[in-house]
């Protein structure tokens, strides 16, 4: 089994065919941690969604070596972007993690529920299960978004900015369930933030973009440097 | 009640009034959900556009009202996605436009507004046992699409970008619901009426939503909702003489009402 789940080739990304990154080349590995950072509108979100599919690159290409075809993710949008007005259960969000494995026009499985309810209790969000989603606080809500991720059965967890707007607790609390998750089940996890501390004290690799365009990928000793943060930042 | 029965007329009222209940009131759940309530209004002005242009023509009207309507829901789900104006400003536009639209044709139709209207906006009241057929099929389908499908309709409205993630084809079924809601919106506009169809298409779901933090729970309540504001408004409209279309409308508001009131005491503060 290869280490390299997904590989990026010359991949230039942006939105309404104006490029924010230009030929990047990088891997994620099987097992990884990666935190991606960089200064607001650097284009953080637009890479997650392009690995996501959600946006055509403007050049260049993804490869899924892993499967060859279709990398099935796990995706943990920030969690603000959904509606509040559903009424939808932890249960229920979490459920819809499963949706891709069921067949078309087909409710889920007695096992779908159980796959969902081991998701929850992975993130030890089980006794929340029936609870409504919009009256949870924000780190309970990130944990049923990233259990919904784990319902999926996905190779790859990829998070946007998922302790945004948290305070230090909730930050920490979400940080080492990911951490733990990655320990223990080998999870393969990528997360956006514009957070240097939360990367500095959790993330194995850094891919850093910088206000030029430009997508520096690396281990955090050799990135982590004032130098190479003041010329992504642009700060002296 | 089987006194009402034996009577065809008032039975095919009735039948109307449930099987409109049936195909609108669970649509009205994702209408309000989705943010699309003036949709309905809207969509009924490009009916009437499409009606009085049918006249103007000396064509069957209604069945190009129903490619209008069915086209209208099926373009504003397309645009409100690429767009980077707010939805409801297209809705906005679309209202405008079908309004203009209609009152330029009619003044220039060969026959009168009220004959126009009177084929536009059908009355409960005169609803045609060829008409209650067309009706148990197509709210029959609108019903059965959004059982079978619930899942579906359910993350292609919550969460589109996670849908597309997990290989569910969004875009068709957004499609698939603006196409059903567009069918079911003109047919029941042809059968009972602008107001009862836009009423029955917010009122049930709004309600259901003020009494429920289960989703399918919000569905049950608002088809049993639709269904017994039909029959009351039926048969009190009946007993005391009143417009049947209004007298289901004032109900179905009334349930609203009640239900607004009873969410804000149980709200948490």
């Amino acid at each position: 089994m290869p280490a390299e789940l997904l590989t990026a080739r010359n991949l230039t990304v942006g939105y309404d065919r104006i490029p924010v990154l230009h030929e990047v080349n990088f891997s994620i590995e099987r097992g990884d941690f990666l935190g991606v950072m960089g200064p607001n509108g650097s284009g953080k979100t637009t890479l997650l969604k392009t690995f996501l599919g959600l946006l055509k690159p403007l050049s260049g290409s993804i490869e899924h070596v892993s499967t060859g075809e279709h990398l099935l993710f796990g995706y943990v949008p920030q969690r603000e972007s959904l509606d509040s007005h559903f009424p939808l259960t932890a249960l229920e969000v979490t459920l819809m993690g499963r949706f891709g494995r069921i067949g078309a026009l087909r409710p889920p499985s007695a096992r779908d529920r159980q796959i969902a309810m081991a998701s929850l209790a992975q993130t030890h969000m089980e006794e929340f299960a029936g609870r409504p989603y919009r009256a949870l606080s924000g780190g309970q809500k990130q944990r049923v978004l990233i259990s919904r991720a784990l319902a999926a059965e996905a190779e790859i967890l990829l998070l946007d900015e998922p302790t945004n707007g948290m305070d230090m607790n909730s930050e920490r609390a979400i940080m080492e369930l990911l951490s733990e998750l990655q320990r223990d089940k080998q999870a393969t996890i990528v997360f956006v933030t514009h957070l240097l501390s939360t990367i500095e004290r959790y993330a194995h690799r850094v891919a850093i973009i910088t206000s030029g365009g430009e997508l520096l990928v690396g281990d955090k000793a050799q990135l982590m440097t004032p130098d190479v943060l003041a010329k992504a930042y642009q700060v002296r | 009640m089987i006194e009402f029965w034996s009577v065809p007329f008032l039975r095919h009222i009735l039948i109307a009034g449930v099987l409109v209940a049936i195909g609108l009131s669970p649509l009205s759940v994702y209408v309000v959900l989705r943010r699309i309530v003036f949709s309905g209004a809207a969509v009924a002005e490009v009916a009437s556009a499409a009606v009085a242009l049918a006249v103007l023509f000396q064509i069957a009207p209604f069945p190009l009202a129903l490619l209008l309507t069915v086209i209208t829901f099926l373009a504003l789900s397309r645009l409100a996605d690429t767009t980077r104006l707010p939805p409801e400003t297209l809705v906005g536009m679309i209202y405008a436009g079908g309004s203009a639209a209609s009152v330029l044709l009619i003044v220039k139709a060969p026959r009168g507004e009220a004959d126009i209207l009177n084929i536009l906006f059908g009355n409960i009241l005169t609803v045609e046992p060829a008409v209650l057929w067309g009706m148990a099929m197509v709210f029959g389908l609108v019903f059965i699409l959004q059982y079978v499908a619930a899942k579906e309709f359910l993350i292609s409205a919550y969460d589109p970008d996670m849908g597309r993630t997990l290989g569910i084809k969004v875009g068709l079924w957004n499609m698939i619901f603006y196409g059903t809601l567009g069918l079911a919106v003109a047919v029941a506009i042809r059968a009972v009426g602008a107001l009862m169809t836009f009423t029955m298409l917010v009122a049930p779901g709004a309600s259901a939503l003020c009494l429920t933090e289960r989703l399918t729970r919000t569905f049950k309540i608002a088809l049993a909702m639709g269904i017994v504001a039909s029959l009351s408004g039926v048969l009190l409209s009946y007993q005391y003489d009143l417009p049947t279309g209004s007298t289901i409308v004032a109900i179905l508001v009334g349930f609203f009402v009640i239900s607004f009131v009873i969410g804000q005491i149980r709200k948490p503060a």
